[in-house]
């Protein structure tokens, strides 16, 4: 065991340090953050807390990864 | 921009006439997108077959189905409907995945895991600051928080149970546990602060 895993244990305790937006918010801004995101724009002006919150929620992360991942695809196309 | 508000206002038009050819439109795009979540998280699924994987996404799209046409009144337009509609796909089939993953298991709500914290090839000084750092870690966690708050940080935050697995397990919401979860890190991070404990000791 190292000092990352410590560092990352820790983590998932005691959350982000910064403020953090909850699950509903979430879900609720996720489409537009994607959009956003995808077109380059500034994300943390437009959604504050957002990102902590992914950083501290492994399902919303999830979410956000697999929304990212199929519209970016399709952009692709 | 406009051609896409444009895409986005005539699904709107369809779907609230409840046009059944717009409505097949909208489940094969559910479809699609609980498809492509169920196909991501293919290599942790092995013990499910095919068939049953491809239930999953038909169930994820009928309720994704249901929670967008209650929810069309919500959709501002500020981002493209196709984006919007997609999401609900996508978490419909993230939380039957993870419920389907934990079917069956036992959900330990009391800490399993602090060996977690265990590190080797430290100094002696490092380990002993680790050490304290642990124990003020243990005692935050059974002396500043409610019975209820210390379940919900120990199985989500120390046992890794999914948040939906969790919220089921409890009779509760998502929403709800994560915070409960919020307001258990904040005291605690409160408790080593008070404590004089730096957490930069990891």
């Amino acid at each position: 065991m190292t000092r990352p895993d410590l560092k990352q244990a820790l983590g998932r305790l005691l959350g982000p340090a910064e403020p953090e937006i909850g699950c509903d918010e979430c879900f609720e801004q996720l489409d537009r953050y994607v959009e956003l995101e995808l077109a380059g724009g500034d994300t943390d002006a437009a959604f504050p807390g957002f990102r902590a919150h992914l950083t501290a929620c492994p399902a919303c992360r999830e979410e956000h990864e697999s929304l990212r991942a199929l519209v970016g695809g399709e952009q692709v196309l | 921009m406009e051609v896409l508000q444009e895409q986005s206002r005539e699904w709107l038009r369809g779907l609230r006439e409840r046009d059944e050819e717009w409505i097949a439109r909208l489940h094969a795009l559910l479809l699609r997108a609980a498809r492509f979540e169920v196909a991501r998280r293919r290599p942790t699924l092995s013990h499910l077959r095919g068939n049953e994987l491809e239930e999953i996404a038909l169930e994820a799209a009928d309720d994704a189905l249901m929670s967008v046409l209650a929810r069309l009144d919500s959709f501002r337009g500020e981002s493209r409907f196709t984006t919007w509609a997609y999401k609900f796909a996508l978490l419909e089939a993230a939380v039957k995945l993870r419920k389907r993953a934990w079917q069956g298991r036992e959900v330990p709500l009391e800490p399993e895991s602090w060996s977690l914290f265990a590190s080797e090839e430290l100094s002696p000084e490092a380990e002993l600051e680790q050490s304290e750092l642990l124990q003020a870690l243990q005692a935050g966690i059974s002396e500043a928080l409610t019975p209820h708050q210390r379940r919900v940080l120990v199985a989500l935050a120390l046992n890794g149970i999914p948040i939906d697995v969790l919220a089921d397990r409890l009779g509760t919401t998502r929403g709800a546990l994560y915070k409960t979860l919020h307001d258990a890190r904040r005291k605690l991070r409160q408790h080593l602060s008070e404590e004089g404990v730096s957490i930069d000791a990891a």
